[in-house]
């Protein structure tokens, strides 16, 4: 157990030595997401049960950051370590792959959830300016598993990736091609019924739609996809990627690059 | 549990080679032990297989057949304790960008389950030089205190079996001196050394016992000495009164009297009697060209 708790130690030591790049930076780009379409093209766009852009916009933002930066912990860590060698020292270590996973897992959560906690403030700050209101939280229970199951998602995709990648190109690829993607065709910005009826049905198979609108569900009480879906797709995607994380740790390579 | 650091037996390594699919047997049917208390050096050349030895013993690798055993108990079984008797100082330097000498140093202590382990950390920087740099940034440590370090992390657990891979590559030679003395030191304290390295000169100083592996196979084991008295060339120097210096080769077998009167020499004619022992270098060239 000191094993697994001196991992996830060193994750989270390891993200707020490099702070600017790892919380200031993102969320720098929530703020402006917030600001330039939140506050300045909100006014334009028109929610069904009446409910304002704005709010509808600030628990997207939060997934966003959530799993952007938990994605990014695990990878660039383990990324980091085969540049510098020290990947390595995690096989000669006595700590099991599981406390490897969840150690390095959690360090990602840990960091998404600061960036998404950050972001939501900045929301709300926005929100009661503009509206005039302070948001209500719907669900804080349901906040929290959401934002366990999103952030151990994407960390142990990260680490999938990052132990499988040969390349820095090939982890790159995945950020463009992938997780790009996937977030915006999730609904982070938009109702997923405003889209064209053929990217509808792709939404559908896209993971990341039921985690974020199961995290609105919790912030604001509305969501396009029945609860239920959304707990079981969440819970699913969290055994499915570990099952993945842990096929690279024993797979993949700890070799320098 | 026995009481035998490490034992491998008939250890078989192959890799898949990529283009063209076959296998290399890069280790080919090693056993050796090591007792407490002892350096034991594995030279050879490079390619020999010592890396793909200590991958299989660290378990980075797994062994294709034989087994590998700490304390008696097989590195594959259950590597978290065999992992917990070894401390592993790698060949290549880690250059660990983010953090200081000491919060390295703790977090692996907590790795091996140690949390208050700060007299340890103390010891291992005092006596390894690196007090005064505790607070720097591995980035900012010259190649010989990063070794240093490398050192230290592999110690701050207090294995019972030290795996040396390399530790003196690169390092000048007033560090290498004192690197050996506390090499020396830590066999004194019944710690087991397995050595690779490729100064024989290092070899030839630390350690009690050698093997010697070529293209994957052992190809001499036995005590350093009895290597370099069987393999190498024993040379006698005489210098006369008279001014005239004398070198006898290959005399291995012979006392410096039959040498004398084989060459009709007269005791009182000689000034100075140097014998040179041979060197485990000339023996080592010789086993592997061979």
């Amino acid at each position: 157990m000191i094993g697994f708790l001196t991992l996830l130690e060193k994750e989270i030591k390891r993200f707020l030595k490099v702070i600017i790049q790892t919380l200031i930076s993102p969320i720098i780009s929530s703020f402006l997401y917030l600001l330039v379409f939140g506050v300045s093209l909100g006014n334009s766009v028109q929610m069904k049960n009446g409910v304002p852009y704005l709010s509808f916009l600030i628990p997207g933002l939060m997934v966003m950051g959530l799993i952007n930066n938990s994605f990014q912990n695990s990878s660039s860590s383990i990324v980091t370590s085969k540049f510098s060698g020290d990947l390595e020292d995690l096989r000669v270590v006595p700590i099991t792959n599981m406390q490897i996973i969840m150690a390095m897992g959690l360090g990602g959560v840990i960091r998404g959830f600061l960036v998404a906690f950050v972001t939501g403030l900045v929301g709300y700050t926005f929100h009661y300016f503009k509206l005039g209101e302070v948001m209500k939280i719907e669900h804080p229970f349901w906040i929290l598993f959401f934002v366990l199951t999103g952030g151990l998602t994407f960390s142990f995709m990260g680490i999938f990736i990052a132990f499988i990648a040969k390349t820095f190109d090939q982890l790159s690829a995945f950020s463009t091609f992938i997780l790009l993607p996937l977030t915006y065709l999730g609904g982070v910005f938009v109702s997923i019924e405003t889209l064209h009826p053929v990217w509808q049905t792709v939404s559908h198979f896209n993971p990341l739609f039921y985690l974020i609108n199961g995290f609105r569900y919790a912030v604001i009480g509305f969501s396009d996809v029945d609860l239920t879906i959304s707990i079981l797709v969440s819970l699913l995607s969290v055994a499915i990627t570990y099952g993945m994380a842990r096929y690279a740790l024993v797979k993949g390579s700890f070799s320098r690059w | 549990m026995n009481q035998i650091p490490l034992e491998l037996k008939n250890l078989i390594k192959t890799y898949p080679l990529k283009e063209s699919g076959k296998f290399v047997e890069a280790v080919r049917d090693v056993s050796f032990a090591i007792k407490p208390g002892e350096i034991f050096g594995l030279l050879g050349p490079n390619g020999a297989g010592k890396t793909s030895i200590i991958s299989t013993i660290t378990t980075l690798e797994k062994p294709t057949s034989g087994q590998v055993e700490v304390f008696g108990v097989d590195v594959t079984k259950d590597p978290l304790f065999t992992k917990k008797q070894m401390g592993v100082v790698h060949q290549e330097i880690i250059n660990t960008g983010f953090f200081t000498i000491e919060e390295i140093l703790k977090f692996q202590s907590g790795y091996y389950g140690l949390r208050n382990n700060q007299p340890r950390i103390d010891y291992l920087l005092e006596k390894l030089s690196l007090k005064e740099h505790r607070s720097k940034n591995v980035k900012q440590l010259s190649g010989g205190m990063k070794r240093r370090l490398m050192i230290a992390k592999a110690l701050v657990h207090s294995p019972k079996l030290l795996l040396l891979d390399e530790p003196t590559a690169g390092v000048d030679v007033g560090l290498r001196e004192s690197l050996w003395n506390f090499v020396t030191e830590l066999k004194n304290e019944g710690i087991a050394i397995l050595l690779t390295t490729h100064y024989l000169e290092e070899a030839e100083k630390l350690c009690e016992r050698v093997g010697i592996i070529n293209k994957g196979k052992i190809i001499f084991i036995g005590e350093t000495h009895a290597v370099i008295s069987q393999y190498s060339t024993k040379k006698v120097h005489l210098e006369m009164k008279s001014g005239l210096k004398v070198s006898f080769t290959d005399v291995a077998s012979m006392g410096l009297v039959e040498i004398l009167e084989k060459n009709k020499i007269a005791f009182s004619d000689i000034k100075n009697i140097k014998v040179d022992e041979g060197k485990l270098e000339e023996a080592f060239s010789k086993m592997v060209n061979s």
